[in-house]
């Protein structure tokens, strides 16, 4: 079984973000819509960019007994789209986290309209 | 092309993105300042390279990938080619920048985000993922990107632009049905009509087009159909749905298509077995829809909508849904060893039809209850197919 844990630590990795996410309403949980937008945008650009690479012949998959070994394409595994996923998820989390705490730290520096 | 160089476009076609989407990211937003903003992206890039140096030099030291050593530029940290560090800094500056420019996090977003997914029916994705996914794993025996790809777009886009165009042309309708509030479906306010529209056609069309390049005129014939068969169901104009006959025909389409374009993307042959499943499967779903069309009777008539139970009432109508789950069943007799043992799968639906033999067009909505039952016995059903998939699998 550990032939899957490289993908389980991924999907639990996804699962933490989201608890993160849900718990501060970061991301999905402040704009649902722009959030699933972001996540395909981002993921579909970083799988062209691996694209890329594997036809530039710079990117090989290795044999790693921890991998599925579930090829989705020549030198494509099945968890590399997980793996990028989790890249914006984790990404997008830490950048509105950050946000958050910033604004948290100094709310002077916010330049909401004040409500009269 | 060597890795340093594909590094730096990525980066620099980031970067372009960053510089449009802050550009107008930060006049729009009335909530961050442009000093948080700078701050939170550094804070990113730190702890995405911090993240980097870790688990890149663990997961190319688990040997989960290599690189061609003539493409890198050579400078490392531990095992970490620098240039990998590139995806991290690329992802920083240009996704929070379209989150700067695009989100908005009211209530009311939360809510239209919520109304559009119920819109597409999710506990019905799986019957049309199932179809794809089984048929083209059992004749392809394996995973690759098509599947996950079908499996992915016959999931969600699909079903979005089958019940989010329903939902838009039957908006007059729905409104006069109090049954479209819950699990069967959402009133689609007007407002939310033309962003239904274009989520359904941004998100189907380019799923459709890579399958298409995946496989040969048949398989882009059966794309078209299975691609028509959901607009013309309930786009006006067409409104196959209100043609009695034609919009069980179209229905079963919208589930048997999926396996149809499966089998092709993966190769099958068609031979007499493939072809009874497919045709018993075919009339299952016709039966399926006919039955669930009976406890819209009554208001059907009342808004002048015409469907094969409005046409033949709800007596006739019942009855030619118990004949064609038997002819599903009866035709799956003659499928080859296990799939002639899904012939048992026809009985709990005919069970749970039959008590509505003689059902009066005044009581039809009554029929509601068998409708929820059937629900839950296609994931019973769901259950008992895959069982049957992994014998078959198992016997080549």
């Amino acid at each position: 079984m550990t032939g899957y844990l490289y993908l389980l630590l991924l999907l639990g990795g996804i699962g933490c973000m989201l608890l993160l996410d849900r718990r501060f309403a970061l991301f999905f949980w402040h704009d649902p819509a722009v959030a699933t937008l972001i996540t395909v945008v981002g993921t579909v650009l970083f799988l062209l960019w691996d694209i890329a690479g594997i036809s530039a012949g710079v990117f090989l998959r290795g044999e790693s007994s921890f991998a599925s070994g579930v090829i989705l394409a020549p030198e494509m595994p099945l968890e590399e789209p997980i793996f990028l996923v989790f890249l914006v998820l984790c990404t997008m989390v830490i950048f509105t986290g950050s946000l958050k705490l910033l604004a948290h730290a100094s709310p002077s520096d916010l330049r909401v309209v004040s409500k009269r | 092309m060597s890795y340093p160089l594909l590094a730096l476009a990525g980066v620099a076609i980031a970067l372009l993105g960053f510089v449009v989407f802050t550009w107008r990211g930060l006049r729009r937003s009335l909530t961050v300042s442009s000093r948080h903003y700078v701050l939170a992206i550094g804070l990113t890039v730190l702890v995405l390279f911090v993240l980097t140096a870790i688990f890149d030099n663990i997961m190319i030291a688990a040997e989960l990938f290599h690189y061609s050593p003539e493409h890198l530029h050579g400078v490392s940290i531990g095992l970490a080619p620098i240039e990998d560090f590139s995806y991290p800094l690329a992802g920083a500056l240009l996704l929070p920048a379209m989150w700067i420019a695009l989100q908005r996090g009211s209530e009311e977003r939360r809510k239209d985000f919520l109304t559009l997914i119920v819109a597409s029916r999710p506990v019905s994705w799986i019957n049309t993922a199932f179809p794809f996914g089984a048929a083209y794993l059992l004749v392809a025996r394996e995973i690759d990107w098509v599947w996950l790809l079908g499996v992915i777009y016959f999931l969600i886009p699909y079903n979005f632009a089958m019940y989010g165009i329903n939902d838009v042309f039957d908006y007059a309708s729905d409104f006069a049905n109090p049954r479209k509030g819950g699990i069967e479906g959402a009133l689609l306010a007007p407002r939310l009509h033309r962003p239904t529209l274009w989520i359904a056609a941004w998100s189907n069309v380019p799923f459709l087009l890579i399958l298409a390049a995946a496989g040969g005129p048949s398989a882009w014939i059966a794309l078209a159909i299975s691609a028509f068969a959901v607009v013309a169901y309930s786009a006006a104009g067409l409104r196959f749905k209100e043609r009695p006959f034609l919009d069980s025909i179209t229905s079963s389409t919208h589930f048997v298509s999926p396996a149809v374009v499966g089998l092709i993307l993966a190769g099958a042959q068609f031979g007499s077995s493939l072809i009874l499943l497919l045709l018993a499967f075919f009339l299952w779903g016709m039966a399926a829809h006919a039955f669930g069309a009976i406890q819209d009777i009554n208001p059907d008539r009342e808004a002048d909508i015409h469907s094969i139970a409005t046409a033949i009432g709800a007596k006739a109508t019942t009855r030619l849904a118990l004949v064609l789950w038997t002819a599903a069943g009866i035709l799956m007799l003659f499928v080859a060893w296990p799939g002639l043992l899904a012939a048992i799968i026809t009985v709990p639906y005919l069970l749970n039809c039959a008590p509505y033999w003689s059902v009066s067009d005044e009581n039809s909505a009554s029929t509601n209850k068998a409708w929820r039952r059937f629900i839950a016995l296609n994931y019973f059903s769901g259950f008992l197919v895959t069982l049957l998939l992994i014998v078959e699998w198992n016997q080549v």
